[in-house]
């Protein structure tokens, strides 16, 4: 495995707009609103940014392609800005480009900005697919609930899991992320919800009901990263620095070979193994203090849980449901709502969740704040069970 | 459907499935090196990298491996509830198909069964097997 980027990189600043329905603002607008706070938070003008990148997934309904939008909504000073794409992952891919600048020596300060606007589709999913005669041959209209519902199904029966007991460990993960977006001021979703109506919700895609489901929101979110150095000279002492940064993306196997058993996610074990090398992490259960997870779906986040190395395989159902992964628990997940409530505008979404990892670490995340969280990690998904990008991220302090 | 139509359905990799399926067969890849079967279509072997990749027909007959019954499309004009499943041939391919003409439970044996559509080809549903 290559060196990796190990404490090469630090967070100077971070930003993140409210999320939710933003009829009155333009992407522009919410792209402005999450850099104004980045900015200000790392303490220097936008004239010393020598690099930008901005992810957009649907540009369709959002800035459109290229890094012109982010260049002009920003007034950055001509420098290079690269618009980049990788379904629901794009916001850990503009993280991607620009810490790879700083720890490659080709900027001293880069940013990473992603935006999406969502709700201008009209509806609540994301838009629909073009058909072909591929997509013919593998789509059967699987709706995106529809293909995660699919992980359900084969990860009770693998585990002889009643269908009853995942239905309740699947209403505890949105249980848990409706109380900690309820005390989260820019989450979209800020209402606590019971088990009982969790269970007893309308279904989308059996074995997934409403509040199975994540919803698509507005908004932006940025980070503005630098060489450590740099971050001393401007007065951390102590930078939160990236620890590791990995990306694993579905080769086709899973679609088509017959040795994936459809419960798990062979991309996101790969991406996480790699991370905890990267890191030094040895016993990620330990060492791992806070993660924000991809929870498009709640089967989503209980079967990551596994694939992170933090439960055992087969049990991520119990250890949700003993609280694991609670607030109070011990390894705190989606402590800021996650995307079931804080919101899911897809191109901001990866930096969203490294927002709340950032905060906590620097204890500056207010009612929700942890007890003195070291280590956090980030899981940023795209696509579908059988066809997926998946960014793993872990941020920590540069002195451990 | 005009014969212009018919000829450009797919491309090199999926056009002999399109073909067969105008015929209500379903076939699959067969690797003639390592003898592995596969689907959907490439033009190579991904157990093996071979390339020497024959079309060989299948029975059309498999078990549900998962399902879920769909209650929100992710379009207005498909009507609703359908159940999408992965189905696992008995070649040993699985294939993202629809259950139709009846309920089905993960083991459940089931077959191909071709749905007509007005632009393009057939395209494979499954149903329940009577004959198990």
């Amino acid at each position: 495995m290559a060196r990796g980027i190990r404490d090469s990189v630090a967070i100077l600043g971070m930003g993140c707009s409210k999320f939710g329905e933003r009829w009155h603002d333009g992407p522009e607008d919410l792209l402005v609103e999450a850099f104004r706070e980045c900015l200000e938070d790392a303490g220097i003008g936008r004239d010393r940014i020598d690099a930008a990148w901005l992810a957009t997934a649907i540009e369709e309904v959002s800035v459109g392609k290229s890094g012109i939008p982010l260049a002009e909504a920003l007034r950055l000073p001509y420098i290079p800005v690269t618009r980049v794409e990788n379904f629901c992952a794009s916001g850990t891919e503009s993280f991607r480009g620009a810490v790879y600048a700083v720890a490659s020596g080709a900027a001293d300060i880069a940013l990473a900005a992603g935006v999406e606007k969502l709700k201008d589709t009209g509806y609540g999913g994301l838009p629909q697919r073009s058909r072909g005669a591929l997509n013919d041959m593998v789509w059967a209209n699987f709706s995106a609930p529809g293909s995660f519902a699919q992980l359900a199904a084969a990860y009770r029966t693998k585990h002889s899991v009643l269908p009853e007991d995942l239905k309740r460990a699947m209403a505890q993960v949105s249980v848990k992320s409706h109380a900690n977006g309820a005390k989260n001021p820019k989450a979209h979703l800020r209402n606590e919800i019971s088990i009982d109506k969790a269970v007893n919700a309308p279904m989308v895609a059996d074995p997934l009901g409403l509040f199975d489901c994540c919803g698509v929101s507005d908004g932006a979110a940025c980070a503005i990263v630098c060489r450590p150095e740099i971050a001393r000279e401007l007065g951390r002492e102590n930078p939160i620095t990236v620890k590791a940064l990995q990306v694993s993306v579905s080769n086709g196997s899973e679609a088509g070979h017959n040795s994936w058993d459809g419960s798990h996610f062979v991309t996101a074990r790969i991406a996480s193994r790699r991370a905890y090398e990267e890191a030094g992490v040895r016993d990620p259960r330990a060492e791992v203090d806070m993660v924000e997870a991809h929870d498009c779906f709640s089967i989503t986040e209980l079967v990551t849980m596994e694939d992170l190395g933090l439960s055992r395989e087969g049990e991520g159902w119990r250890d949700v449901l003993d609280g694991v992964y609670d607030a109070e628990g011990d390894t705190p997940c989606q402590i800021d709502g996650g995307l079931k409530c804080f919101g899911h505008p897809i191109g901001a979404s990866g930096l969203r969740m490294l927002y709340e990892v950032y905060l906590q670490l620097e204890g500056r995340a207010g009612e929700r704040q942890l007890d003195t969280p070291r280590l956090g990690l980030t899981h940023n998904l795209g696509g579908a069970p059988h066809r997926n990008v998946c960014s793993v991220a872990i941020v920590g302090r540069e002195g451990g | 459907m005009s014969k212009a139509a018919r000829e450009t359905w797919g491309d090199p990799t999926t056009a002999a499935f399109w073909e067969a399926a105008r015929e209500h067969r379903l076939v699959l890849q067969r690797c003639a090196d390592c003898g592995h079967w596969q689907f959907y279509p490439r033009p190579f072997c991904l157990e093996c990298g071979s390339s020497a990749l024959s079309w060989k027909e299948a029975s059309g007959r498999g078990r549900v491996y998962s399902s879920s019954e769909t209650h929100m499309a992710p379009s207005p004009d498909i009507e609703t509830p359908y159940v999408v499943a992965v189905v696992e041939l008995d070649e040993g391919p699985k294939l993202m198909t629809n259950i139709v003409n009846g309920r089905c439970r993960i083991g459940d044996r089931v077959r191909v069964r071709w749905r007509e559509r007005e632009e393009g080809p057939p395209i494979p549903d499954f149903e329940p097997d009577p004959e198990g």
